[in-house]
């Protein structure tokens, strides 16, 4: 996993840049505001870590930009050439927005035609009919789940779910043992002054 | 019967794709490279004829059933594939074929393509009884890209080697992609209680020894006592009740969409559990606690047993299979 640990440091350098960030900002903020940050810059750091142009990252930080308390956050994490980009893909998502609904148009009228040909659900063939109803179904719930999954078509969206699994397991990796080391960190200060 | 030659290279990959594949683990696709592997936005090779004749037959890769079959075929003789036999093998794999049997229509005719060679057309041949519009060619087209991709998505998540079905690894797909979320969630409410002032100042110091010994610290931190076990137990009090709060209301909704779904795969037995439980979610997270503090005594695994307990056994059971 060497590719990893590059991606590693890059995000953990880039969430303690904006850790520090909102720290200086606030003051005594409560638990769960805490927690709130942390999670976002985290989020942040690991899209624009990534350097990528998939579609999930820029989602990511395009709807992390919308809150303006985010956004001179988002805005110092990034590089300077990325924060020029997601006025680009807006263009890119709505086009794909359009594709995919002209698709759909597309396949629906095609599906009335073969229905009509066809009529109703073939009997014999009642467990591809629920199969296909449970594929539908669940590719929503993916498309919810992976952020910027709405105007995806399947095949790209399954891309996509790789994508983000992969770096969701770097977050998760790099979260943990940050978590770790500092309860440690912790307990030996507590045990050195008893 | 004649012989061609095949055109692995016909479409050109892009390089996204090619690095993005590389960086995962390279042992599961390296002995598959002369299959059809190269080409991952394309599973289709080109087939030409030697002579001048502008019939242009592709084979199109089809996942599983005829994976064996084709791999002697590559095997046998490196770049050369004997058109005929290979067709002949598919036709009496075609009735056998349920995936493609939704297209099925009265038409049994072989139908071939024929254009011209361009490296961005995908070139499809229709199967013996199928249907021979573009739609339905397209379809399968988009089909095979689907399976093919799903194929990359079992080996990165755990325990999805015995599901074939398309639905079912959507299913594990969604539960693995909503695991990892809540992990993140509650690690960074963990980040939270355990520094109150976001000071991660001293990262600095130990950036590089996070990753140089991540896996070695757990081995050390394994040596100390049962006291330092008790405060970090301690600590984590208040972080329980808003994660039960946060599994109860989630695990409902994961209720409602089980319901309709097939069987569940065991590690999400944990989750399932806490849905019932949802009125008193803290109690059920009060149990396990006792239950982790009887165990604490007894054995001296610490730190990783206890993010297990808290992220769920679909963390434990990913250990397992990962390593």
């Amino acid at each position: 996993m060497h590719t990893c640990t590059k991606l590693k440091s890059e995000f953990i350098k880039k969430w303690m840049k904006g850790l520090q960030i909102c720290c200086s900002s606030k003051t005594n903020m409560d638990f769960l505001e805490r927690k709130k940050k942390i999670k976002l810059c985290a989020d942040i750091a690991l899209a624009s870590a990534k350097n990528s142009t998939t579609s999930w990252c820029i989602a990511l930080i395009s709807e992390a930009k919308k809150h303006d308390e985010n956004k001179t956050l988002v805005d110092n994490l990034l590089g300077p050439e990325l924060r020029i980009k997601p006025q680009k893909t807006n263009h890119q998502m709505s086009a794909s927005h359009k594709r995919a609904r002209s698709k759909k148009i597309l396949k629906k009228s095609h599906h009335v035609c073969q229905r009509m040909k066809k009529m109703g659900p073939p009997k014999s063939n009642i467990a591809t009919y629920i199969t296909k109803i449970l594929v539908k179904e669940r590719t929503q719930v993916l498309k919810r789940l992976v952020p910027g999954g709405e105007s995806m078509d399947e095949i790209s969206l399954i891309k996509e779910a790789l994508d983000y699994i992969l770096s969701l397991k770097v977050q998760v990796d790099v979260m943990r043992t940050l978590a770790n080391a500092t309860e440690v960190l912790n307990q030996s200060d507590s045990t050195i002054f008893d | 019967m004649f012989t061609t030659h095949s055109r692995l290279d016909a479409v050109k990959p892009d390089p996204g794709m090619d690095a993005y594949w590389a960086g995962l683990d390279g042992g599961a696709f390296g002995d598959q490279l002369g299959y059809g592997y190269i080409n991952p936005n394309t599973n289709q090779r080109l087939l030409t004829l030697g002579n001048s004749t502008s019939v242009s037959v592709s084979v199109s890769v089809s996942p599983k059933k005829r994976k064996g079959q084709s791999l002697q075929v590559v095997s046998d003789k490196e770049k050369k594939i004997k058109g005929c036999s290979e067709g002949e093998s598919r036709t009496t794999n075609q009735n056998s074929n349920s995936k493609e049997a939704s297209t099925n229509t009265s038409s049994k005719e072989k139908s071939k393509v024929s254009e011209v060679q361009k490296p961005d057309y995908i070139h499809v041949r229709a199967r013996r009884g199928q249907a021979t519009d573009s739609h339905s060619l397209a379809e399968r087209v988009r089909r095979e890209k689907i399976s093919e991709r799903m194929k990359y998505l079992q080996d990165l998540v755990p325990g999805c080697n015995k599901i074939t079905g398309k639905a079912g690894m959507l299913d594990e797909i969604i539960n693995y992609v909503q695991s990892l979320q809540k992990q993140v969630e509650f690690l960074s409410m963990k980040l939270a209680t355990v520094n109150p002032g976001l000071d991660f100042n001293v990262d600095n110091v130990f950036t590089k020894e996070i990753f140089q010994t991540s896996t070695s610290e757990f081995p050390a931190l394994g040596c100390s006592s049962v006291d330092s076990a008790y405060y970090q137990l301690n600590s984590t009090d208040q972080v329980v009740s808003y994660c039960g709060l946060d599994m109860g209301i989630n695990s409902a909704e994961m209720g409602l969409r089980r319901g309709i779904s097939a069987p569940i795969s065991v590690p999400e037995t944990f989750m399932d559990s806490s849905c019932f439980n949802q009125i008193q979610p803290t109690a059920n997270w009060d149990a396990d606690l006792q239950n982790l503090y009887k165990m604490e005594f007894e054995q001296v695994t610490l730190i990783p047993f206890q993010s297990h307990q808290f992220t769920g056994s679909n963390e434990g059971s990913n250990m397992k299979t990962e390593t």
